[in-house]
């Protein structure tokens, strides 16, 4: 068993945290509240440099210009994302990245950034809309692209850039893309999730890093116990997250059966984690944890927001318990509980 | 990234399944037994340690196999997974024993390892005390040298698990009240068939009992029975401690029962209940079905260090204490589906697995480690962040009673 990152894309990792660190941060994502135009707001990196770094077409084949590289590779540069912020979103381009599969040109359009795209999900708030001209959508079972006017309202995460989008004259790309449609939104789950892994495991690390400096009543507050769990529980959340989204991108790469489970399990773990994480870190910062000048505020946007991306958490929750349930009814085996049954015998002894 | 055995792991656990298969039914299954009996249960280790399966990771002159601990990983599995009962003396093989291999001398090593990984002798571990759960390094039970050379030892032990038919134990003791609590202790091996010593069983809230009050009344051990020097038992504790976690490195194994066990059972029970009732009973399925994958994949990545060849660090507390937390969301979850019979210990058609498996768990939060002490192992461990100030530090251990009015 090998259940860990490899040399390349721990290297990978480093030089998206580079790239990615050297032009985002959530200084650049509070100016973005403070724009006067939401619809104007300035995303960093932005989707012109986004995709000059190549970073935001890796999963794109080589034939078309991409990086052809895997969703695990991907996910390990979008936890790079979440930490300092970074938009658009790299969900979007995994997404349309699967769409366009078989689109050399659109592909082509996608890696040089003429393309510049957003998925829309039903009537709801579409990702990066702010920042896109063009849209791809489902009609009944058609994957459809074209055109669309963007109404971008007040954000509670700017980074996001959401807006309401009414799609003008659109043209069928395929037909019968359903199954297509729903891969390509297990894939923006695990890409989601490994945004807000990364941007939970910040929170944790800026949470820490405050409760050792601050002193109160003589002494470091992260020596006091009601800090230090909490920082705890918030950090064992961010490990298992991890292990469920590197879990999930595997499976997206290498056992796609797998793939509905962990997606679905990954994003509902994402939203809850992502929460605890910045619920914790404006605590832990007291006063100075609730001011808009201080991150916290940024960090726990990003996750009232994203627990409603590609489905609530409830939703998702829903479906995990939905598929844990069918697996077990379709085995049935033999011996129903016998495992269970057992090993209560045992522990009970 | 991948999930499948190397090579050499794929033929060593063809291995293991072979001997288990050949052995399928001398081996027995969990829940086999309506009463545990512990004469089956040595002759089970017996067999299995003849088999070359138990003791893997020791080294061969301890009576272990020389291998590695992904090859203990797969037989853990392998076991479980043919529902074969756990050893009996689980921890002697997994803190008792490797203590006396560093800290004992070669006629310890002799008399007691091949013996303790064969199951002739149980083993015990004795530390916490009625006053030291725990802060261990506070414990009471005395240690005096004779004039003889030997050692007279006094005092009490609590939830000493398997000490009622235990043969040793290792038991920590006071040697001097009159230096730092961590240094004036000092280690030993004890018979726990010598006179003084008394065994009460004691009954869980489960209501089994397999756990003990232990009371040494001038119980002579003589000094070649030491491990490690007068007044270094912190240290040797420690690896008692460190041994643990080695042995209980996860790897993926769940705590209580499976989430697909409990998957099962809910699916056979959710259609009976009400449209809305069912989707709360989904979203309890869900979290907590989340949270045990995701404690099931934590574990995997630290096989895979085990399997890279690191060792476990206090990381690893992480598994527990998210995996106690998931299994009783589970259990909980799995009693409220039984509708009428949830508020019964046993159901109308007799079962009571999953009450059984209720009122065990909240033993697991405390036992090998409070959720609070492994939260404060990662916070300061794994984290950095500072530790609880001490109000016994720079003191002696008796001045330290005398403090706290004891």
């Amino acid at each position: 068993m090998n259940f860990d990152l490899d040399d390349e894309q721990r290297d990978l990792a480093a030089a998206a945290r580079d790239f990615l660190a050297g032009s985002a941060s959530p200084a650049v994502a509070r100016t973005a509240l403070d724009a006067d135009d939401p619809a104007a707001a300035e995303l960093a990196p932005g989707r012109d440099a986004l995709v000059a770094s190549g970073f935001a077409t890796i999963t794109v084949p080589e034939s078309a210009g991409g990086g052809g590289g895997s969703l695990l590779d991907l996910a390990v540069v979008a936890e790079q994302a979440g930490r300092v912020l970074a938009g658009p979103s790299l969900i979007t381009f995994a997404r349309a990245a699967v769409l366009l599969a078989d689109d050399e040109e659109r592909l082509a359009r996608l890696v040089d950034g003429s393309l510049r795209v957003a998925v829309v999900d039903g009537t709801g708030p579409v990702l990066d809309a702010a920042s896109a001209d063009t849209f791809l959508a489902l009609r009944g079972d058609d994957l459809v692209c074209g055109p669309g006017a963007v109404d971008v309202r007040a954000p509670i995460d700017p980074t996001r850039g959401l807006g309401q989008v009414v799609l003008g004259d659109v043209e069928v790309l395929a037909t019968d893309a359903r199954l297509r449609w729903e891969h390509a939104e297990r894939v923006g789950r695990v890409v989601l999730a490994a945004e807000d892994l990364g941007a939970a495991g910040r929170a944790v690390e800026i949470g820490v890093a405050y409760a050792r400096e601050r002193h109160a009543f003589g002494r470091a507050i992260g020596s006091y116990q009601a800090v230090k769990h909490a920082l705890v529980d918030a950090y064992v959340q961010v490990e298992q997250l991890r292990s469920l989204v590197w879990w999930a991108a595997w499976a997206a790469d290498q056992a796609v059966d797998e793939l509905p489970m962990a997606a679905a399990a990954a994003k509902a773990a994402a939203a809850t984690t992502l929460t605890t994480a910045a619920e914790t870190l404006i605590q832990v910062h007291g006063g100075i944890g609730f001011t808009w000048e201080h991150d916290a505020h940024l960090y726990w946007r990003r996750a009232k927001v994203d627990r409603f991306l590609l489905g609530d958490d409830v939703a998702a929750y829903d479906e995990v318990a939905r598929l844990a349930i069918a697996a077990a009814l379709a085995t049935g085996g033999p011996s129903p509980e016998a495992g269970a049954r057992a090993e209560a015998a045992v522990a009970a002894r | 990234m991948d999930f499948d055995d190397t090579p050499d792991e794929a033929a060593w656990r063809a291995k293991v399944r072979a001997f288990i298969e050949e052995h399928r039914e001398e081996l027995g299954r969990r829940g086999d037994e309506q009463r545990f009996d512990d004469q089956v249960a040595r002759a089970r280790q017996a067999l299995l340690y003849d088999g070359g399966l138990v003791g893997v990771t020791w080294p061969v002159e301890a009576g272990g196999q020389g291998g590695t601990p992904m090859q203990q990983a797969i037989v853990d599995q392998e076991l479980a997974r043919a529902e074969v009962p756990g050893l009996i003396n689980l921890i002697g093989i997994g803190m008792c024993g490797p203590t006396v291999i560093h800290h004992g001398s070669p006629e310890q090593h002799r008399r007691y390892l091949q013996r303790l990984l064969r199951a002739d002798d149980v083993w015990c571990q004795l530390f916490s005390e009625p006053a030291s759960g725990s802060d261990l390094a506070a414990l009471r039970t005395k240690a005096v040298r004779t004039e003889d050379g030997s050692w007279r030892i006094s005092g009490q032990k609590v939830w000493t698990t398997l000490a009622h038919l235990a043969d040793h134990g290792i038991v920590l003791t006071r040697t001097d009240p009159d230096v730092a609590k961590h240094r004036g202790l000092t280690m030993f091996v004890i018979d726990m068939k010598a006179p003084g010593v008394t065994v009460r069983p004691l009954r869980q809230m489960s209501g089994g009992a397999d756990f003990n009050e232990v009371f040494f009344d001038d119980v002579v051990v003589p000094d070649e029975e030491r491990l490690g020097d007068v007044g270094d038992g912190w240290r040797v504790a420690l690896t008692t401690l460190m041994s643990e976690r080695l042995s209980l490195g996860g790897g993926g194994t769940e705590i209580g029962v499976g989430s697909a066990a409990i998957a099962e059972h809910v699916a056979r029970h959710v259609g009976d209940l009400p449209a809305d009732r069912q989707a709360l009973v989904r979203q309890d399925l869900g979290r907590a079905y989340v949270d045990s994958l995701g404690t099931r994949y934590t574990g995997y990545r630290q096989l895979s260090a085990i399997s890279r060849g690191d060792l476990p660090g206090p990381e690893a507390s992480a598994g527990k204490l998210a995996g106690t937390k998931s299994a009783r969301d589970l259990a909980d979850l799995a009693v409220r589906v039984l509708g009428d019979d949830a508020a019964y210990a046993v159901g109308a058609d007799g079962s009571s697995t999953w009450q059984d498996l209720q009122a065990v768990l909240p033993g697991m939060a405390i036992a090998g480690g409070t959720d609070q002490v492994l939260r404060n192992v990662i916070g300061e461990r794994v984290l950095g962040l500072p530790p609880e100030p001490r109000a016994d530090k720079g003191v002696t251990f008796r001045e330290s009673l005398a403090a706290a009015g004891a």
